[in-house]
C-alpha cells in the first residue's frame, strides 16, 4: 500500500524536492504552503506521516500549531519537523508536542528518505506485536531496533528517532567511545557539535527521568561519548 | 597650550586696562602742565604790563640802561631781611652767594658783598694780608702806608666824597676822611654815621662796614691798599663816572609785587641783566607727602612724564637766569619746568617782559611748584592702577575658574569617550555632562549620539553572523537538496565531476556558516547552560588526548596538579573553550612545534593557560583579542575566521566568573593564553 507523506513547507523550491525525493522513494506525497490548507486537507484525510516547517508563511510558530492540532486528531501519526531553525528551544518544544523528530534543513534528501523509511518501519513493527525482533539488552537498557523503543528497567522512555539511532549506536559497543561524526552517521543527520551534545543532554535527561540514578552515558572529552554499564 | 594657559593669557590682557590709563593719565597730565604754563604766563604777562605802566616804581634809574658791568666795578646789592650785627662776620647775612673777588694787577687777593636794608647799606670785604700794618696815631693818610680800605662815594647830589678805613686796632671802627690840615699836610677826619668793624683774622682782615643809605648815591667805588707793600685791589672813583654802579633792589617793589600774586607763586622782578629787582611770595611745596610717595613710587616709574631730562633750576640768590628768563629778556614771555637742584621737586617758571620804548627792560619771573601737579597725578594714577589692578586680577581669577571648570569637564568627558568603548568591545553609552544646557554638554550629547549608532552598528554586526547563517540557510538548503535530486534521478558519469565540486562548494558554504554562526550557538547554550562539579583535571586529560590524535602534527603537552581540580561550571562549555584555545594555538603553532597546556591553582582561581610555539603577537592587539569580531590573522588559509573563536573564550571565561588574557611568551617565541577560572 502506498503510503501517503504530507509536507507542510512554505518554501516552494523546497518543497517541491523534498516532494520530488519521497516520491522517487515511492510515497505519495501532498504539499501544502501554510497551516491553514494543511489543516483543511488533514481534516478530511490523514496522512500516513507529516513533515512539518515550524515557521510557515506569516506564522513564526504555525508548525508547532499544526502539529498540535494534527496529535490531536492522531495519535500516532508520525510528525517530522523539519525547519532551518536549530535552537535547544525550537527542539524541546518541538519534540515537546509529540513530534518522533526534529531535523535542520541541513538534512539531505537520502537521509531524510531513510528516517521517513524507519518511521513506517516502526509504524508496521508496533503493529505486529508478537513479532520477534531484534532486540539489544544492556542491563537495565533494552532497545527493539524494529520498534525503535527504548526501556529502562521495563519502564519505555520515549525518544525521537534521532535520539534514539544514537543510544542505539552508544550501547550497541558499550565501553567504546563514539565520536561526534560517528554518532552523527549513525542517526543520519549532519548536526554541528552543539547539537550532538544537546542531544546527549536531552537522552539523559529523558533516561533520567525514569531513573534519577541514570549514568550509563559518559563524556570523553575532546573524543567522544561512551555507554558504561 | 591648555585652555587653562589660553584663558589665563587672554586674561592678562586685561593689563592692557592700567597701561591705557597710564597713558592717558600722561596726557592728561600733558594738558594740565601746558595750561598751568598758559596760566602762569599769562599772569607774568599781565603783571609785566601792569609794572611797565608803573616803570618808576620798579627801576630806581629808568634812565640807566647800560647793562650791568661787573668788570667796572657795578656791584648788586643783596636785600638783607634784617640788620646785620657789625662784627666783621657775613653769616647773619643770609646770603648764600660767596663774596665776589676785586680786581687786582697786584696779586693783592680782596673780595667784596654788599647788602642793604632798609636803611643802611653794608659793605663786606675779605682781605688776604696776613702782615697786619697798623695806622699810626697822628696819621698824615697820603703819606703813612698802613693797611686800609679806600670807599668813594657818589652821594645822592651826585657830589664825590672819599673816605677810608683803617684802624690801629682791630675791632669797631668809623670811617675816616682825608681834610687838608692847616700845615698843608692831609689830616683824617673821622665820619660817625659811617661804621665799621675790622676784624683780624689769620689769613688778614675782615671789614664790615655799615653807612646810611642817605648818604648813598648810585655810585661807589672800593679799594684795597697794601699797608706793607704796593698791593692794591679794587676800584678807584673818578672823573669821568665809569662802573662802580649800585644794583639794588627796587625799594617798595616787594609790596607791589605781593600785591599781585596769588598764594604759592613766588614773583620776581629782574632788570635787563638778570638782576632782582624785587621778591614777593614763597612757594609751598608739598615736600613729597610719604603716604603718596610710598604707595606711588613703584608703578610711577612706568607711567610718569621723564622729568630727569628738564633743566635744573639755576638758583643764585642775585639772578634769576633759564631759557624763559632769556627768552623774556628778549621780549617775549616764555614758561618752562625746571628741576630744583636740592630736591626732585618741579618747579614751573614764566616769564614776561617788562618793555619800556618797544626794549625790554626788565622781566617778571612768576614760580610755582609743580607738586600739587603731581600729587594730582599720582592720586588719580593710584586710583587708577589700584582699580585696575584689581579689576585684571578678578578677570584672571574668573577666567581661570572657568577655564579650570571647562577644562575639568572636558577632561571627564575624554576620560569617558576614552573608555566608552571598553576592552571586551561592551559601548557605554551614558557620557558625562550631556544635561548640561552649553556646548560642552552639545559635544557630550554629539558623543553619545555616536556611540548609541556606533552600539547599533556592533550589535547589528555580532547578529550578523548569526543572522546571515540563519539566512542563508535555506536557500543553501534549495541548493542542496536540488543536487540530492539531481544525483538521485542519475547524472551521466562525465556530469558527476560537476555535481561533486558543487556539493564541495556547498560543504564549504556550510562551514562558512557554521563559523558565523557559533557565537550566537554559544550565546544560545550559555543561557541554557547548567552547573555541574566535574574535575577540570581528568576533563583536560581526555581533552588533550583527543587533541592529540586530531593534531598529530604538533606535539601537545599537559601540566596539571597530580590531585583533582574540581570546578563547577559547565564542562561542555569548558571543552568548547579548550577547543577555540587549540585551534588558536595550532593556527600560529608551526608544524612540529609544541603546544602546552596547563593549569595551576593560584590563590582563589585555576590558571589554564594554553602556550603555543610561534610568532608573537603585536603588544597593542594584546588587549583587544578576545573583542568580538576581531581578527588579526595575516595571511589566508582554507578556513574562515571571523574574529569569534577567542570571542567565545570570553564568553565562557565570563559565564565561570572568570576571564580570558592574551600574553608573549617571555622568550618572544609563542604566545600564552591564559584563561583564569574561579574555584568553586
Amino acid at each position: 500500500m502506498k503510503k501517503h507523506i504530507a509536507i507542510v513547507e512554505d518554501e516552494p523550491a523546497l518543497r517541491e524536492n523534498y516532494a520530488a525525493a519521497l516520491a522517487r522513494h515511492g510515497y505519495g506525497v501532498k504539499t501544502y504552503g501554510n497551516r491553514k490548507v494543511a489543516m483543511q486537507a488533514f481534516s478530511t484525510h490523514l496522512p500516513d506521516l507529516a513533515i512539518i516547517d515550524i515557521s510557515l508563511e506569516d506564522e513564526a510558530e504555525g508548525g508547532f500549531d499544526l502539529c498540535r492540532d494534527l496529535r490531536a486528531l492522531s495519535a500516532e501519526l508520525p510528525i517530522i519537523f523539519l525547519t532551518a531553525r536549530d535552537s535547544e528551544l525550537d527542539a524541546v518544544s518541538g519534540l515537546r508536542l509529540g513530534a518522533d523528530d526534529f531535523l535542520t534543513k541541513d538534512v539531505s534528501l537520502p537521509h531524510l528518505a531513510a528516517r521517513v523509511a524507519a518511521l513506517f518501519r516502526r509504524i508496521d513493527a508496533l503493529r505486529r506485536p508478537d513479532h520477534a525482533s531484534d532486540v539489544v539488552r544492556r542491563g537495565a537498557l533494552s532497545i527493539d531496533g524494529e520498534k525503535m523503543q527504548t526501556t529502562w528497567n521495563g519502564t519505555p522512555v520515549t525518544l525521537s528517532l534521532t535520539e534514539f539511532w544514537i543510544v542505539h549506536a552508544l550501547a550497541r559497543h558499550p565501553g567504546h567511545v563514539k565520536n561526534r561524526q560517528q554518532l552523527m552517521d549513525a542517526a543520519n543527520v549532519v548536526l554541528d557539535d552543539n547539537t550532538i551534545t544537546s542531544h546527549i543532554k536531552r537522552v539523559r535527561r529523558k533516561f533520567q527521568q525514569v531513573d534519577a540514578a541514570f549514568d550509563a552515558i559518559q563524556t570523553v572529552y575532546g573524543m567522544g561519548y561512551r555507554w558504561v554499564e | 597650550m591648555s585652555i587653562r594657559l589660553q584663558l589665563l593669557i587672554v586674561a592678562l590682557t586685561t593689563l592692557i586696562l592700567p597701561w591705557a590709563g597710564c597713558q592717558y593719565a600722561r596726557e592728561l597730565e600733558t594738558a594740565l602742565r601746558v595750561s598751568q604754563e598758559n596760566a602762569l604766563e599769562a599772569s607774568a604777562d599781565t603783571m609785566a604790563h601792569a609794572l611797565s605802566a608803573q616803570s618808576e616804581r620798579v627801576f630806581r634809574d629808568v634812565d640807566d640802561i647800560e647793562p650791568f658791568a661787573a668788570s667796572l666795578g657795578d656791584l648788586y646789592v643783596f636785600p638783607l631781611h634784617s640788620p646785620p650785627l657789625l662784627d666783621g662776620y657775613r653769616e647773619d647775612w643770609g646770603v648764600a652767594e660767596d663774596p665776589k673777588p676785586l680786581p687786582t694787577s697786584t696779586g693783592y687777593a680782596a673780595r667784596l658783598q654788599a647788602g642793604f636794608t632798609e636803611r643802611y647799606l653794608f659793605l663786606y670785604m675779605e682781605v688776604d694780608d696776613p702782615h697786619f700794618v697798623a695806622e699810626p696815631a697822628d696819621v698824615h693818610p697820603e703819606i703813612d702806608r698802613f693797611d686800609r680800605v679806600d670807599l668813594t662815594l657818589q652821594q645822592p647830589d651826585g657830589s664825590l666824597e672819599s673816605y677810608f678805613f683803617a684802624t690801629s686796632a682791630p675791632g669797631l671802627i668809623e670811617a675816616q676822611t682825608v681834610i687838608q690840615g692847616d700845615d698843608g699836610v692831609a689830616h683824617a677826619a673821622t665820619e660817625p654815621r659811617i661804621q665799621a668793624y675790622w676784624l683780624q683774622t689769620s689769613r688778614g682782615y675782615h671789614l664790615e662796614v655799615r653807612l646810611p643809605l642817605s648818604l648813598v648815591g648810585s655810585r661807589l667805588w672800593i679799594q684795597a691798599l697794601q699797608g706793607a707793600g704796593g698791593g692794591r685791589a679794587g676800584f678807584v672813583g673818578a672823573e669821568p663816572l665809569r662802573g662802580g654802579r649800585l644794583f639794588m633792589a627796587t625799594p617798595g617793589l616787594d609790596e607791589l609785587l605781593a600785591t599781585f600774586i596769588r598764594p604759592g607763586t613766588r614773583a620776581t622782578v629782574i632788570d635787563a641783566n638778570g638782576l632782582k629787582l624785587g621778591v614777593a611770595g614763597t612757594l609751598n611745596s608739598i615736600a613729597s607727602d610719604e603716604g603718596v610717595g610710598a604707595s606711588g613710587t613703584w608703578y610711577r616709574r612706568f607711567v610718569t612724564v621723564d622729568t630727569s631730562q628738564w633743566p635744573l633750576q639755576v638758583s643764585s640768590p642775585e639772578r634769576v637766569t633759564g631759557r624763559s628768563v632769556e627768552t623774556a629778556l628778549a621780549g617775549q614771555p616764555a614758561a618752562e619746568w625746571l628741576r630744583t637742584a636740592s630736591s626732585q621737586e618741579l618747579l614751573l617758571s614764566a616769564a614776561a617782559p617788562i618793555m619800556l620804548g618797544g626794549q625790554a627792560r626788565g622781566a617778571v619771573v612768576l614760580e610755582q611748584a609743580g607738586d600739587q601737579l603731581l600729587e594730582l597725578r599720582d592720586q588719580a594714577l593710584t586710583h587708577l592702577f589700584n582699580l585696575t589692578l584689581l579689576a585684571t586680577a578678578l578677570a584672571v581669577m574668573v577666567a581661570f575658574g572657568v577655564a579650570t571648570f571647562i577644562s575639568v569637564r572636558i577632561g571627564r568627558l575624554r576620560a569617558a569617550a576614552d573608555s566608552a568603548v571598553s576592552n571586551d568591545g561592551r559601548i557605554r553609552l551614558d557620557m558625562p555632562e550631556s544635561a548640561r544646557a552649553d556646548e560642552i554638554g552639545a559635544l557630550s550629547r554629539g558623543f553619545e549620539r555616536l556611540l548609541a549608532r556606533l552600539n547599533e552598528h556592533t550589535q547589528y554586526l555580532r547578529t550578523l553572523g548569526g543572522k546571515l547563517a540563519h539566512e542563508l540557510r535555506t536557500p543553501l538548503t534549495i541548493v542542496r537538496s536540488s543536487l540530492d535530486n539531481l544525483e538521485s534521478e542519475g547524472v551521466r558519469a562525465d556530469q558527476r565531476g560537476y555535481l561533486t565540486r558543487a556539493r564541495e562548494g556547498i560543504s564549504r558554504l556550510q562551514s562558512i556558516l557554521s563559523a558565523l554562526g557559533a557565537a550566537a550557538r554559544v550565546e544560545e547554550s550559555i543561557k541554557q547552560a547548567e552547573r555541574v562539579n566535574f574535575d577540570l583535571n581528568e576533563l583536560l586529560h581526555s581533552a588533550v588526548a583527543g587533541y592529540r590524535d586530531a593534531f598529530s602534527s604538533r606535539r601537545i603537552e599537559l601540566d596539571t596538579p597530580p590531585d583533582a581540580c574540581t570546578l563547577r561550571g559547565a564542562p561542555d562549555l569548558i571543552v568548547q573553550l579548550l577547543d577555540k584555545l587549540i585551534e588558536n594555538a595550532v593556527d600560529f603553532c608551526p608544524v612540529a612545534g609544541t603546544i602546552t597546556v596547563r593549569l595551576r591553582r593560584s590563590g582563589s582561581n585555576y590558571e589554564l593557560a594554553v602556550i603555543n610555539d610561534g610568532p608573537p603577537i603585536p603588544t597593542a592587539l594584546l588587549d583587544r583579542l578576545f573583542e568580538s569580531l576581531f581578527e588579526h590573522r595575516q595571511g589566508q588559509d582554507d578556513k574562515p575566521h571571523f574574529g569569534l573563536g577567542l570571542y567565545i573564550v570570553r564568553l565562557i571565561a565570563e559565564f565561570h566568573g572568570g576571564k580570558a588574557l592574551a600574553a608573549n611568551r617571555p622568550d618572544g617565541n609563542g604566545a600564552v593564553f591564559t584563561v583564569i577560572l574561579p574555584l568553586i
